[in-house]
């Protein structure tokens, strides 16, 4: 269940570790995500934009459910990193992801790969 | 939670709730769907689509009640019969059939997040995206409205083994 902070609201219940693997910002994304936990990952993405990261790879292999909400961000996410001068690209080795992204089309959309290119 | 009512398909509800059109509530709504569709004898395989498919419809019905400015409650209703029967409901009236026009004009729509173009750009993405991954997830799938009185309905259904397939459409 979701924790809930000092002020007694519910907590996202979604993990965000961020490393960098050669010259993308890696954020993993562990939990749910849906239209309530997304708001995190948005600000994560934001921040890495202000921080001048505009090479980003979002990490849903570890990720327990993602809904259109988490779509929705992946589409916005790509949009605005291209606009800084940078690239998104969707790591996935998830199946039940995987099998999201390829019905809606976003397989030929977004550039997901297997793992964090190396380059 | 009632049993009283009959759905189109002839079924008594087995469980009904409603919630405010809140996003913390989907996640609740969607462990209750796969939940009661498991109790149901839903195959095992099969729960991991229909709670997506519930979350997909009930945040769907949370980003219409949004865009109106409704605080209505989203419904929820599950029966069991022939088949598993999923229903999701919002109050979110056609707004093109609106002749005064008074809801898009609404001093109410996105008043929350206003200022937060990218969510609201995103959310609207996302609005379009849950029918996409509606239709490609679930078989036996019906959307009716919105028309100028009432919004949409979002039914959906899955066998149940051993059950006759009669009820289907």
């Amino acid at each position: 269940m979701r924790g809930t902070s000092s002020d007694g609201a519910p907590e996202p219940e979604l993990g965000l570790e961020l490393t960098q693997v050669g010259a993308y910002a890696v954020v993993a994304v562990t939990g749910e995500i849906d239209m309530y936990t997304v708001q995190k990952l948005r600000e994560a993405v934001r921040q890495l934009i202000a921080e001048g990261k505009t090479r980003v790879a979002i990490d849903l292999t570890p990720t327990d459910f993602c809904d259109s909400s988490g779509l929705g961000l992946l589409i916005g996410a790509r949009r605005r990193l291209a606009d800084a001068g940078g690239a998104l690209v969707v790591v996935c080795g998830n199946p039940r992801i995987r099998k999201l992204l390829d019905m809606t089309g976003l397989d030929k959309v977004l550039d997901v790969r297997e793992a964090v290119p190396s380059e | 939670m009632s049993a009283s009512k009959h759905d189109q398909r002839g079924e008594p509800a087995a469980v009904r709730f409603a919630f405010t059109p809140a996003a913390a509530y989907v996640r609740a709504a969607r462990l209750v769907a796969a939940d009661v569709a498991s109790h149901a004898g839903v195959a095992t395989g099969l729960l991991d689509e229909v709670r997506q498919a519930v979350g997909e419809a009930c945040t769907r019905a949370i980003l219409r009640h949004r865009d109106c400015g409704l605080d209505d409650l989203v419904r929820v209703e599950f029966s069991i019969g022939d088949r598993f029967i999923a229903k999701i409901t919002d109050n979110a009236q056609d707004l093109r059939a609106d002749s005064e026009g008074d809801h898009a004009s609404s001093p109410h729509r996105n008043e929350a997040r206003s200022n937060d173009h990218e969510a609201i750009e995103e959310d609207t993405l996302s609005e379009e995206i849950t029918l996409i991954v509606l239709g490609g997830l679930v078989e036996d799938l019906v959307v009716t409205g919105p028309d100028r009185e009432h919004g949409t309905t979002v039914t959906m259904s899955w066998p149940l083994p051993g059950r006759s397939p009669s009820a289907d459409h």
